[in-house]
Formats: C-alpha cells, structure tokens, sequence
C-alpha cells in the first residue's frame, strides 16, 4: 500500500531529477568562451523556477525532499549570480520552513513568524540569533538523509550574507561554517557514485572554498578600514594558502599588504603586493598600492618605474572590473560588495595615471620622456575615439594639461610645438575672457558649497589664468628664440590680462592685489603674483636684450615686487643696473638673489615654472664682477 | 500666397501605425529606414522603391540607428540592442526575382550585441554606440564599444556610463507614459575646417559651442552629445573630456521632441518641446567689446503639440499631427528673439509667440520626419521624408521661399487672418439673419391667424355677416351622358387678412333628410390652398349626387383649419397641449330641390314627359319598359300629386318688392325669387330670364316633371275650408302649387318653398292685427289634423293586425293621410 500510493511521486521525482540534470548540463555546456554569462543564467533561471513551482507544488515529503534542495541550491545560486539577493533570501527561507515542517520538527512553534523575521533580517539577534537557528535546523535533521543537503543551504546563505556584508552574522556563525567543510566533502564521498542524484550548478565545495576566502578578503579589508591591522593580518595569513582563484589570492596578498603598509612596514607592504601582481598579473589595484607605498617613500625613480607599469597594464583591453574566472557561476563582484575593499581595489584611469607619469617625469628631470607622454595624453583626449573614461576627475583640466604639456616641450627646447599648444588655449579661450575679475577671499570652512555656487565665476578666473600663462609661455618661446621684440608683445598680453585680476579681501573694497596679500591659503592670489612676477621679468630681460634699460629696469623692479623670489627677475635687474652704471645696487641684488631658495616647485603648477632666465648671465662671472667691484668682500657665501 | 509643398508618395505600407514611437532613418541616396513601434523594420530603397526586406525583432522597437561607414543598423528593443549587418539582408536581384513580395529576416540572439533591457534611445558617435535608458532612479547613457572587425558579433565592451538623476516628479507618472515618451540623443561638434569626418554630426559655431559646453570640451574638440530628456532636461556630456559628467543645460519643462542646429548664417542650438516651446540658443551679441560673450536662451511659443520636427538651414519643419508646420528661425532669431529677450526682462517666465512665423504646408497626420538632402541638377534640395499615420511614406518637398519676404507675407498673413474673421462674422450674422427673418415671419403668419380667428369666432353668434364667408351655386352638367348636378362652391374672403399657405378649407356635405344615418350620407372634402388675398375668393366644384345614396335637400357646412405645424414645425407644435389644429367654421349652406331644378320649356313637356329629355339610351327603353310595372306611385299619367302654399300678397308685396324691384304680377315675383334668387347662401344656375310667366315647368333633381304655379287670388267669398277669412278684410293671396307625377318631387319642393317662405317672414317687418282671424283657422287645422290622425290610426291598426289588407291598399292610405296634410290651406300672411 505504501509503495502504491508513493509510487507516483517517485516517478515524478525521478522526471524532475532528469529536467533538473538536463537544466544544469545547459549551464555546464553553455558557450563559456561568451563573456555573456549573465545571459545563460537569465535564460536558466526561469526554467529552474518552473521546476522549482512543481516540486513545491507537493506537500513537504522525506522522498524527494533533497531533490527540492538541490533544486533550490541551483535556484539561489543562479538568483545570487544575478544580484537578486532578496529573491534568493524568500527562496530560501520558503524551503527551510518546509523541510522543518517535514521533520517533523517544531522549534519555531512558539513564534514562527516573529523568529524568522528575526533571523532574516537579523534586527533582533537577541531573541534567536541566526547562527543559533541554523544550529537548531541543521541539529532537528541531523538523523534525517537530506542533512548534508541542507548543508549546502548553508553556504547559499553565507553567500547572501557576505553579498549583503552581514560581517557580524558570518562572525558569529564561524564555528558551524567551519564544521561545513567536513560535511561537504563526506556528502560528495557517499553520494558520488549514486547515478540518480540531482546534479548542481555549482559543487558546493567549490563554492565553500569561495566564500572562506572571499569573506577572508573581504573582513580583512573591513578591519583595516577599522584599524583591526593586526587581527586582519592574522585572518589573511592563511587565506593566502586557501585554494582559490588566482585572482582571489592576489586580492589577499593585496589587503594583507595594505595592512602591513599601514602598519608602517613599507617594504614588506611592496613585497606582498608584488606577490600580488606575480599571483595575477592583471591584478592593477596591486601595482597602483605599489605607486602610493612608493611616493610615500619618496622613491620618485620607483614611482615612475611602477606607474609606467600600470599604465601599459591598463592600456590591455578589459581590465575594468575583477574579472569573473572562467566557468565561474558567482561573479566576484557580487561576492565582493565590501567598500572598505572597493576602495583598495579602486584604480584611477589610465589617463589619469599617463599624467602622474608625465608630470612625475618633468619635474624629476626626466624631460624628453615627459614630453612623450604628454604628448600621448594629448593625442589620446584628441583623437581616441573611444573617448576618455567619465570617472576621471583627478585630471586637471584641459587647459592645463595643454599648458603643461607646452612646458614640458619649450623645456626640451621645441618652442615651435609649445607656441601651437599655446595658441589653442588662447584661441579657445578668445571670446570667452570677461572684462574684469575679482578674485574673492576662499572660504575656509564651508568650501563646497560656495565652490559650486561660483562655478562660472571660478571659470572665468582660471580662464583668465589660462590664458595669461599661455601668453606667458609664448614670451618664454620667444625668448628662447631670441626674438624679443615678440616676446615683448606676449609678456605685455600676459601682463595685461593679470591686471584685470583684482582681489577682495574678506569685508573690503576689490583691489589691486599686492605681494603682502600672498600667504598660504591664498593659492590663486599666489598664482597671480607669481605670474605677474614672471611676465614682468620676461618683459624685463627682453628690453634688457634690446638696450631698453630703463623700461627693463622698470618692469625687473615690478616683477620683484610682485614675486620677490624670481631668479631671473633678480639676476637681471642687476644686470641692467650695473649696465646702468648703479654697480654696488647690482651687486646688492645679486647676492640676494642668490640666497633665494626654491622649495615651492610642488605647490605651483607646471606651467608657472620659471624659465632658465639667469642662464645667460653665468653667475661665476657675476661673482667675478662683484669682486672686481669690491674685492675687499669676500664671496664665500655662494651656495 | 501661401506656398503649397509637392508631396509624393513613395508607397503605403497600408496599415494604421502605433502613432507613439516612430522613427525614420535615412541614409541619402540609399535606404530608407523606417519602424511603425512595432516589433517590425522594414527597409526601403528610395531609387526603385519598394520594400526591399522587413527585419522582424522578438520586440517592439524603440529606436534605431544607421551606421553609414559599416554598412550596419543597429535596432534598440525592449531586450536589447541588435546589430543588423546590409551584407546579411537579402539582395535586390534575390528580392525581385520573389515576385515583389519582399522578404523578411528576423533578427536572433546572433544578432543581439548589447543585452541591456529598456533602451530608449540610440546614438552613433564614431566607433561608439550610445545606449540611453532609465533606470529606477536615474537616465543612464551608456557607452559601448563597437569592435574593429565586425566580422563576429561579440557583445559589445561597455565603456563607462552617465547618470543622471530622475526628477521625482516623473516618478507619479504611470508606467505607460514613462514608456511613450521618448528621449531625444543628439550630437553636435563645433564646426572645423580641419574636422576629420564632416557631416557626421551636426556642427556648431565654435564660440557659441565654447560658450555652451565649456572650454575643455572646444579644446579637445570633443564631440558634445545632448540628451533630451521627457522631464524636458537637455542635458549634455562632452565625449572627449576627461571627467566629463551629464550637466544640465536647459530645461524646456516639456518633453523633448526635438534637438537640431541651425546652420544658417549664424549658428544657433534649437530644442523643440512637445507642447510647441522652442528653445534657440544663439550667441549674445556682445554688449562692450571687451566684454566675454555669452549664449541667450530665446524661448518662443509655437502651436503645439509637436510629434516630429527636423531641421534645414533655416526652418524648422515640425507636425503636429494634423499639420505640418515650419517655423522660419531666421525670423525668429532676428525679430521674435528680441522680442522674447525684451520679454524675459520684463519677466524671466514669459515665452514669446512665434505663431505668426509659422507657415502651413498643409499636410496631415505626418508621424515621422527625416531630412534627405537631394542631388537635383548640381544642387543639393531639401526633401522631408515623412510617415503619415495612415503608413504612408511621402516625400515632401517644401515650397522654395517661402519664408521669403518675411514682411510682406507677414501682412499678407494678418490680411488673411482679418479676410477670414470677416468670413466668419458674416456667415454669422447671415445664419442669425435668417433666423430673425423666419421668426418675424412665423410671428406675422400667426398675426395673421389670431386675427382671422379673432374675425370668425366673434361673429359666431352675431348677425352680422362673416367677412369670410361661402357661398355656392347649383349647376347642371352633363358628362358621359350622365346628368350630374354639382356645386360650384365659392370660398370668400372678404377679410383684410390674407389666408396664407397652411389654410385647408373643410367641406362637408350631408342630407337633411336622412337623419339617422348621418354618417354614411355625408362627404367630406379638404382643400388645402395657398394665399388667398384680400378680395380675392376660391372656387371649388363639389358633386352633389341626387342619384345615389342621399338626396336634396343637403346641408354644407364648412370649416377653415389651420395646422400650427407649418409655421412651428412639427416639433414645436407637438408639444403644444391643445392640439396643433384651428379649427374656424364657416357659415353652413343649404341645397334644395329648387336648388336643382331645370327649367323646361312648356312644349318639351307635352312632347315628351320621359324623364330624360335629351337622349334615349338602351338603358333607359329598358327602365321605360320597365316602369309602369314597377309600381303604382311612379305611374306619370295615371296620378298626379300636387301640394299648395298660400302666401298673403300684401306680406310678398312687402318684402318682395323691398328686395326685387318693379314687378307687377306678385305671383311671377315670387316664382322669380323661389326659383332664381338665392337662399340660404345657394343659388340656382337656371336661367331665370324666362320665369316671366305664372307657370314654370321643370325637372326635379331626380328627372320628373315639375309643375310650378303662382296665381293670384282674391280670398273674398271663403270657401267651404277657408271660412275663417273675414268677410270684412278680402285678402290677397297667392297661391303657389306644385304638381307632379312624382309624390318624392313634389314633396322636395313643397319643402324647400316653405323653407324659403319661411325665411322670408322671418325678415318681413312684425304684424299684429290678424291675430284673431289666425286663431280660427287654426281651430279648423286642428281639427284637419285629427281627421288625419284619426285615419293613420285606423291604417295603423289595420296594418298591425294584418287582416289581410295588402300591402298597396294600406300605403294608397297613408298617401291620402299625407296628401290631406298638404292640403292644409293655411295662408301664410
């Protein structure tokens, strides 16, 4: 009687064990070379889901009870690989009532609904907390065949947990996550050889060994973010022995490097991150670790070294997102939401790291090389017609990088090549320029919102700041070419524009703004001085060229008032004074110039350098004449 | 005045389009592109045009794009985004060979390059495919890769998106409407000599392009895509600039249909909202020379709502489903911009009304439009291709200058504006015209009624004579043989009043002497007429048969009706409670047998007493024939019946002759006024020239014979019966008496003289001194007259019992009863 009336189902259950097996054979036969996996498990899961609604369409029996297990694995498996945590989460929490249910089991009789609102939303771990429940669960079926089924609804649920960062509930349910290994692989043992199990998607071993390491990297990150550096060290350490996916071990080299930096031991940092990028050699987020550690270190060679290593890295196609392994159903990305780890494995843009490299390689005397990649950042904005990655916002502006670029070439001594830069700027920026500018005190605390409020307003300053430095660079171009007459005529349009800049200091009257004004705070006031300072001086030293002494000595004296450290501005006024026949004025200014120190190359842009001015005047032969002029005074003070 | 545009059509796809999403592509001098918002494309070749292929998709298109360079189209669906190589469509030579029916390729999952659900919009932007969709909080626009080698349909490498956040109050809106409105993708670069691929994309002047998207993306040249968004966002990014973001840079606060630029002398950025607003960025002219420039914003108003629209050098060419509108831009940037910057100064919401510088060209229900520029004769011309709702695809040729002489078209237009209102207003006032007039007419017309009602119904009980009034006239005629009499009825209108159209005049003629059976002896006759003036009088014949069922005398009476229905309308007039009917009658005519008579000359009725004198037909031998078998009362020569009437001649002397004139004879006087004069409203037709004798011979109405006698007598020596005349007053009297063979001829006549006889003394002046001579002989009639009931008793009883008295014994009784009646000698004085 019993055999007649299960006869049935059983039949069924052996029908839907097929169709699940064909379903799963898809995925398993699917196209994998397609990068398109999220494709085949849309096209999947409804069918999965179709299964799923017959099965559950009988009452909870003993029978089949693990074939809807395994069914509901694949189900929320395929549901996780989709994102769709919440439907897995109901999914789940749907089975394991009617497994109990089956059991005969009725721990939750007291208040059901209360406990697993309690357990799925983990609000109140007090009254039962989740771990306890499954202990409970996992305990009530302990006797019962589909144990080490439900077993794998186990690893399901971490993964929802790690998907949604429940870090504490992963915590706390350690020792029963701990205990899965063991039954897992004893389930794979016995049941290997049975031919009429229900086949899944994925082995749950795999996907165990998957989540320890991922919820690994993904702790580890979350406590170095919380300054548990040493407690993270001590969870990474065995992670990285973990079998894994190359990917995955190169992350855990990489966080237990990003905690050893931090802990101030730099030079294991930069081991372990090289490890890193030995373990996967796409693993960019270690190299850009590297660059950090490294400029931290001040080891500017190594620095440029790294950062030419990243940007070819970058330039390989499809190196965007942590790529999934191949034949992989989970994709990292949803296993990895953790944005203490985001935020290690974040890169900047190839772009953005082409113009650390340039600019790192013209101020560290690296020139010609600078050039070339400036020159790639430009072609590649210009004419790469894949346009440039939107998150970049490290870039400076275009402008900028126009004029950087002219100065890293006229410093290479192509001033043709800088001129047209600069001439783009010019012409850009032609019809825009306004009339007048005031330059406003910067808030100090409430910075961001104002910022955005002036936006036009702080366009139409650097506009004009643009555009006076690249009249400022064509004077330089024009000077390096020797004809000075031009130069003249660009250092006055430089100096024309800064005159429209007026500054406003906090409760006062716009005004022109003076060398006293500058301090720390004030970089555009700062900006503007230094560039008054420079085209006065170019001025300066081209009428000084053409014996226009007094205009020469005129605007050498303005552009000391402006910016009193200019080198060239110094050198050259007593140049002209002693031209002038004032020799002991020349020599005063001279040996002061001399003691100017020019530590504030970091802090100003590029392309507010200062030009080898002085380089025709050799200061030997300077000292030489100061000593003729006075040879009673001794000139040791040279530096 | 107006320029008329040619419009042709291509072909009918023949069906009834979803009029929501609607696109068509056109790739110049090549195919044509087109969707319906349906899951179907079908690709048309403009040169021998025809269908060439129909691409099927699992989904309703959204939008689709061409890419010219390789030769692909690229279809955005609900599931994503198919790439559709012209290499794999079917060849023209295969397509014709198929007998016109072109072939259709449906689209798979080979074909499928981006799996992103809900793309709305498309754009190509040199080797890259733009993707907009809306997401739960956010538009996100996408960037794809488009792979070098096409050969292998890979999906497409994403290349970072765009966000930007959805206004919430787009969040209310119900799904259906988020999904009909469209957003707009749209591509400008600023114009270049130098530029590698012109003709891409639209090109803007270079300053106003620095001006709107900033100086970064005009040094980088970077193409700038715009996004016009249903919230009415026109959002922008700049493709090259590094750190780029979705910026706003206008907000038309209406859904975007339309992104364009105007390439005309000066360049200008034109949006077009759904409800008619036009947005024209153009530069700001600078006010000082040193000053920067900056871009103006002119909001104009056109009359919506906008479906489709697109762009040459100076028109806008917009549908609004029932016209296509072109909007000249010249105009508008030159005079309504002012006027608009004038405007927004006043107050910053006000949008200027362009509608005047909107032109029709008259044609309807246009979907989509699409530019195709045309290589006529060395020149390229503007052609629009556009999709009418009914599946229609047209090319639509716009009328050369018609923006021309902006001015003069201008005036020429408001003229026509005021030409038409006129139009209107006098087509206006005409219908109020009219309906005043049939007022005022319908009010006279019932005037007219009540007064004539009025007229009739006061003198109903009056003496005086109605001023409309009838009157008749017996007549003899012969037809067919047939001797009939008829009526010749005369309609007076004596009133000031007109009978309009509406009267109907009732007649209805009925016997006096059949009295129970009312009904069935009567005939009635309606005459409807027109006007009857004033004056004027209706004659109408009427048969009186004298034969057939009724005879003489008759009564005719006749009423006026009037149905309200024809002055009020059926409508009005039924809901009047009273009925929609006057009804007026008219005085009421009596016919007799004197009435009817026909003279006879005294020699005719010694040659032949038959009753018909004029013809003797078979019928007629045969009732000849039959005759004096038929009964003993119609026996002519055998019996003769005969009536008399006695009149005191001094009564006929007095009223006579106040009537007739200078006749001696009183007797022929009064056969004169019995048989010619007319009485009760009836005259005879016979010719009265010969009663110039004592002795009239006629004809009955029913043909007998009729002998008529007046003679003067003087009642001195009373006889045995007239012994109550006194001897002291002799009186003259005459004696009128009626003979015929025929008893129902001389009963007709005796009647119908003392009807007239009877008339008369109601008109004679009052008398008083015969009283007491009168009472005598009424003593003696009294008696007379209980002889005569004494006798009809006995022939009653006689006749009850039955004993055996026949039938004709007891009916020559009754005759002598009734003959002693007439015999009755009262004198009428």
């Amino acid at each position: 009687m019993y055999t007649k009336r299960q006869q049935s189902p059983s039949k069924l259950s052996d029908r839907w064990i097929q169709e699940n097996n064909e379903l799963v054979n898809k995925w398993k036969n699917r196209d994998a070379s397609s990068q398109d996996q999220n494709h085949a498990v849309l096209l999947l899961l409804p069918e999965f889901h179709k299964l799923l609604r017959k099965i559950q369409g009988l009452p909870p029996l003993e029978d089949h009870a693990h074939l809807e297990v395994c069914v509901v694995y694949n189900v929320c498996l395929l549901s996780i690989a989709l994102s769709r945590m919440s439907e897995a989460e109901q999914l789940l929490k749907q089975t394991i009532e009617r497994v109990l249910q089956m059991a005969g089991v009725e721990p939750m009789a007291t208040s059901p609904p209360q406990f697993w609102h309690t357990l799925l939303t983990g609000v109140e771990p007090k009254a039962t907390t989740p771990s306890e429940f499954w202990h409970t669960v996992l305990t009530s079926v302990e006797n019962t065949a589909i144990s080490s089924f439900l077993k794998n609804l186990l690893c399901v649920q971490w993964a929802i947990w790690l998907a949604n960062c429940k870090f504490e509930t992963i915590e706390a349910q350690k020792e029963e996550f701990a205990s899965l290994s063991a039954g897992i692989q004893q389930n794979m043992a016995s049941d290997g050889m049975s031919s009429n199990i229900p086949l899944l998607v994925m082995e749950p071993r795999k996907l165990l060994e998957l989540l320890e390491i991922c919820t690994a990297i993904t702790q580890g990150a979350e406590m170095l973010k919380e300054g548990r550096r040493s407690e993270a060290l001590s969870l990474l350490h065995p992670a990285s022995s973990l079998p894994a996916p190359r990917i995955l071990i190169a992350y855990t080299h990489l966080v237990y490097g990003c905690c050893l930096a931090h802990t101030g031991r730099p030079q294991m940092a930069l081991l372990c991150f090289r490890k890193a990028v030995e373990t996967d050699f796409q693993c960019v987020c270690a190299q850009y670790q590297t660059i950090l550690v490294l400029r931290s270190l001040g080891n500017t060679r190594g620095e440029i070294e790294m950062l030419r290593f990243l940007h070819s890295t970058l330039r390989l196609p499809s190196n965007n997102e942590p790529v999934t392994p191949g034949n992989q159903l989970l994709p990292l990305s949803v296993l990895l939401q953790s944005q203490a780890l985001q935020s290690l494995l974040s890169v900047p843009s190839s772009l953005s790291v082409l113009h650390s490299l340039a600019q790192k390689c013209v101020l560290n005397s690296r020139v010609p090389e600078g050039v070339e990649h400036y020159l790639g950042l430009l072609a590649a904005i210009h004419y790469d017609e894949h346009g440039v990655c939107s998150e970049d916002s490290d870039l400076p502006r275009l402008p900028e990088l126009h004029l950087e670029a002219g100065t890293s070439l006229l410093m290479v001594e192509r001033p043709g090549d800088c001129m047209t830069l600069c001439d783009e700027v010019i012409t850009t920026t032609a019809e825009l320029l306004p009339a007048h500018v005031v330059l406003e005190e910067p808030e100090e605390e409430e910075g961001g919102a104002q910022a955005t409020s002036t936006e036009g307003e702080q366009d139409a300053v650097a506009m004009i700041f643009w555009t006076a430095a690249a009249h400022l660079l064509q004077g330089h171009c024009y000077c390096e070419l020797k004809n000075w007459k031009e130069a003249v005529v660009h250092y006055t349009r430089c100096i024309n524009l800064m005159v429209k800049v007026r500054f406003k200091e906090k409760g006062g009257q716009p005004q022109v703004p003076t060398t006293d004004m500058v301090n720390e705070k004030r970089k555009d006031l700062h900006i503007l001085q230094r560039m008054k300072g420079l085209s006065f001086a170019g001025r300066g030293i081209s009428f000084a060229q053409t014996d226009q002494l007094r205009q020469a000595l005129r605007d050498l004296n303005l552009s000391l008032q402006a910016f009193p450290e200019c080198v060239g501005a110094g050198l050259w006024c007593g140049e002209v004074l002693w031209r002038l026949n004032r020799k002991q004025e020349a020599a005063k200014i001279w040996e002061k110039t001399w003691n100017f120190s020019s530590d504030v190359a970091n802090r100003i842009p590029l392309y507010l350098w200062e030009p080898q001015f002085g380089s025709v005047l050799d200061c030997e032969e300077l000292r030489l004449r100061i000593r003729e002029l006075d040879p009673n005074k001794d000139t040791s003070n040279q530096e | 005045m107006e320029g008329r545009c040619a419009v042709e059509i291509l072909t009918d796809f023949g069906f009834c389009l979803a009029s929501s999403i609607l696109k068509v592509s056109s790739s110049p001098g090549t195919d044509v592109f087109l969707t319906t918002g349906s899951d179907e494309v079908f690709v048309f070749g403009e040169q021998d045009r025809h269908i060439k292929a129909i691409l099927i998709f699992p989904d309703n298109v959204r939008d689709l794009v061409v890419n010219k360079d390789k030769k692909t189209l690229y279809v955005a669906c609900c599931t994503g985004v198919y790439c559709i190589r012209f290499s794999s469509l079917p060849s023209r030579a295969q397509s014709s060979e198929s007998s016109r029916i072109p072939p259709r390729v449906k689209a798979s999952h080979e074909h499928l390059v981006i799996r992103e659900e809900g793309t709305l919009a498309l754009l190509l932007l040199h080797s890259l495919l733009l993707n907009l969709r809306r997401e739960n909080t956010s538009w996100l626009l996408t960037r794809y890769k488009i792979p070098e080698d096409s050969t292998t349909v890979a999906r497409y490498e994403t290349l970072g998106s765009f966000k930007a956040p959805l206004i919430s109050d787009s969040d209310h809106r119900g799904s259906d409407e988020r999904s009909e409105k469209k957003p707009v993708l749209f591509c400008v670069r600023p114009a270049d000599a130098s530029s590698k691929s012109p003709g891409a994309h639209a090109s803007l002047d270079p300053v106003l392009f620095k001006v709107l998207f900033g100086i970064d993306a005009a040094l980088a040249k970077s193409p700038v895509v715009l996004c016009g968004l249903p919230d009415g966002r026109l959002c922008f990014f700049a493709h090259r600039v590094p750190g780029s973001r979705l910026r706003v840079l206008y907000s038309l606060e209406q859904p975007v249909v339309f992104i364009g630029v105007q390439t005309n002398a000066s360049h200008s950025l034109v949006a077009l909202g759904e409800s008619g607003k036009v947005v024209l960025v153009t530069l700001e002219p600078k006010a000082t020379p040193g000053d920067g420039v900056a871009a103006r914003f002119s909001e104009v108003r056109v009359p919506g709502p906008a479906l489709c629209a697109c762009l040459d050098k100076r028109s806008l060419y917009y549908s609004t489903g029932s016209d296509l509108l072109v909007l000249d831009l010249a105009l508008v940037s030159s005079t309504g911009g002012s006027e608009a910057e004038k405007e927004t100064l006043a107050s910053p919401k006000t949008t200027a009304d362009a509608s005047r510088n909107v032109n029709s060209l008259n044609v309807c229900r246009v979907v989509a439009l699409a530019e195709h520029l045309k290589n006529v004769e060395g020149q390229l011309q503007l052609q629009l291709l556009a999709l009418s709702s009914r599946g229609q695809l047209q090319i639509i040729r716009p009328p050369v200058g018609v923006p021309d002489g902006g001015s003069s078209s201008h005036a020429g237009r408001a003229i026509k504006d005021v030409l038409s209102a006129i139009g209107d207003v006098c087509e206006r006032a005409s219908v109020l015209k009219s309906s005043v007039k049939s007022r005022n007419q319908t009010l006279t017309h019932l005037n007219q009624l009540l007064n004539i009602s009025f007229l009739l119904k006061a003198n109903a009980n009056g003496k005086m004579e109605k001023p409309i009034r009838c009157r008749a006239v017996a007549d003899w005629s012969t037809l067919l043989r047939e001797d009939s009499l008829t009526l010749k009825y005369i309609l007076d209108n004596g009133s000031p009043y007109i009978l309009e159209r509406g009267w109907t005049l009732n007649v209805t003629v009925s016997s006096m002497c059949d009295s129970a059976q009312v009904e069935s002896s009567s005939a009635h006759y309606s005459f409807p007429f027109h006007n009857l003036h004033p004056g004027e009088k209706l004659e109408i014949s009427l048969p009186l048969d004298t034969q057939g069922q009724w005879s003489l005398p008759c009564v005719v009476t006749a009423t006026l009706a009037f149905a309200l229905s024809s002055i009020l309308g059926e409508k009005a007039s039924a809901e009047l409670s009273g009925g929609h009917l006057v009804n007026l009658p008219l005085n009421t005519l009596t016919v007799d047998c004197l009435h009817a008579l026909r003279m006879v000359n005294p020699a005719d009725v010694k040659r032949n007493a038959a009753p018909r004198s004029y013809d003797v037909t078979p019928l007629d031998t045969v009732r000849t024939f039959l005759k004096p078998h038929s009964g003993l009362r119609d026996d002519a020569s055998s019996q003769k019946h005969s009536t008399c009437v006695k009149v005191s001649s001094q009564l006929l002397k007095e009223t006579l002759k106040a009537s007739e004139g200078t006749s001696t004879n009183v007797g022929v006087l009064l056969l004169d006024w019995l048989i010619g004069g007319e009485h009760g409203g009836v005259k005879s037709k016979s010719d009265t020239k010969t009663l110039d004798r004592s002795v009239v011979h006629a004809r009955a109405p029913n043909g007998h014979l009729v002998k008529m006698t007046a003679k003067e007598v003087v009642l001195v020596n009373p006889t045995e019966e007239d012994s109550v005349v006194t001897p002291e007053a002799p009186l003259d009297i005459v004696e009128v008496r009626v003979e015929s063979s025929s008893l129902a001829a001389v009963c007709g006549m005796h009647h119908a003289v003392l009807q007239r006889l009877q008339a008369l003394l109601q008109k004679a002046p009052e008398r008083s001194s015969t009283l007491n001579m009168q009472s005598l002989h009424v003593r003696e009639a009294l008696q007379h007259a209980k002889k005569i009931l004494h006798k009809l008793q006995e022939c009653r009883v006689s006749c009850n019992f039955g004993e055996g008295t026949s039938t004709g014994k007891m009916i020559s009784h009754l005759l002598s009863a009734y003959e002693e009646l007439r015999e009755t000698s009262l004198l009428i004085i």
